[in-house]
């Protein structure tokens, strides 16, 4: 077993799924960073739902690596997905350079710099890696699925948490 | 023994460095937050001298000029009637009023809010106290007053003598005193809340 390729597929769908439930948990935040890269016209309700596209899509694909490691066809579609992430991050940096990217939500105050594009590149590195085989002891049983699902499911909401609760103490810090 | 596939021993170490990742970042979080100073701490540092600044005066919508130091102790209150410990922080300066033990300072009640939110509050629809509406948001920022109820007592020279939260009666005893240099083991009486209702 490629024990390089568990890790770095487990630790990807890990920030799939706590970069998901930040977004999810700062909705209006991520939409606003959103509308930086749509046209201006493009109506407020399409914005919001490419936000939760985008949110639904790292939970789903976070959750599925991180619960069925066998699924194959998961790995190039979270390739792609980093890879995405290094084109909007570059992106950001050209046009919006010194802008928040909420990539996180509350949970980081990061910008659209050199680092952010560093760090998408160690993720595309990371799931690169993930598409080495993994082997037949990734074959987990169903009850060992079911346990990661599970503990996916309670990360997704201490993140979620995490973020409301960070968002809620900054405001009261900032309150004028 | 069980064997453990390996992927789930990965991936629940993962797990638990998601975990841990969103437990220092709360712990840092809650460090900011009982690191900061409190709100209340926001007025103008004691000793200083206060600012003068112009209000509307509520009873007859004239603009008028406060000169702290001109030689009559001001207590100012910086209240909103949407707050609603202001909405306390009125009453009991009103019972303070009613008993006499504000006779010696002038009280100025200072809003931000607009006007037509006075009726909002029946301790700001009552009050026979003075209430003017700051014209500059320089004024807020003169006297620090980021966070409403923010009581000032200013003495007869101008001087800042204590600035705080005030919501009950004891708090209002405390600033009267602080306006008249009378120290703070010296009793003031001001009726209690139980006595003026």
């Amino acid at each position: 077993m490629n024990q390089t390729a568990a890790a770095a597929k487990a630790c990807v769908a890990v920030i799939l799924l706590v970069a998901g439930g930040a977004k999810l948990a700062d909705l209006s935040g991520f939409s606003a960073t959103l509308r930086l890269f749509l046209p201006r016209k493009t109506p407020h309700l399409a914005i919001r739902g490419s936000a939760v596209g985008v949110v639904a899509a790292e939970l789903v694909l976070g959750g599925a690596s991180l619960c069925w490691p066998g699924g194959r066809w998961l790995n190039p579609v979270i390739l792609a997905l980093t890879c995405a992430f290094v084109i909007v991050t570059a992106a950001g940096f050209a046009i919006f350079r010194g802008r928040s990217c909420r990539c996180f939500g509350a949970l980081s105050s990061k910008k659209f710099d050199l680092l952010s594009i560093a760090r998408s590149g160690v993720l595309v590195v990371a799931a690169g890696l993930a598409t080495g085989r993994l082997g037949p002891t990734a074959a987990l049983s169903d009850l060992d699925s079911a346990l990661l699902a599970m503990a996916s499911a309670l990360l997704v909401l201490a993140t979620f948490t995490a973020v409301r609760a960070l968002d809620a103490s900054a405001t009261n810090l900032g309150r004028t | 023994m069980v064997k453990v596939p390996v992927y789930l021993e990965v991936a629940q170490w993962a797990l638990l460095l998601g975990l841990g990742f969103l437990v220092v970042i709360m712990y840092r979080q809650l460090g900011r937050v009982f690191g900061s100073k409190p709100e209340f701490e926001h007025g103008p540092a004691i000793g200083s001298q206060a600012p003068g600044f112009e209000y509307l005066r509520v009873s007859d919508r004239s603009v008028q000029l406060a000169e702290p130091g001109d030689g009559q102790p001001i207590l100012l209150a910086f209240v909103n009637p949407t707050c609603q410990a202001c909405g306390k922080l009125v009453a009991a300066f009103t019972r303070a009023h009613a008993a006499g033990d504000l006779d010696s300072v002038r009280v100025l009640l200072l809003i931000s809010d607009p006007l037509n939110y006075l009726p909002i509050s029946a301790a700001f629809r009552e009050t026979p106290l003075e209430i003017g509406q700051v014209v500059a948001r320089t004024t807020i920022n003169a006297y620090q007053a980021s966070a409403t109820p923010l009581a000032v007592s200013v003495d007869s020279d101008g001087v800042i003598r204590k600035t705080g939260p005030a919501a009950e009666v004891s708090d209002v005893r405390a600033f009267v005193q602080a306006c008249l240099l009378v120290p703070p083991d010296k009793e003031l009486a001001i009726v209690p809340a139980s006595h003026a209702d």
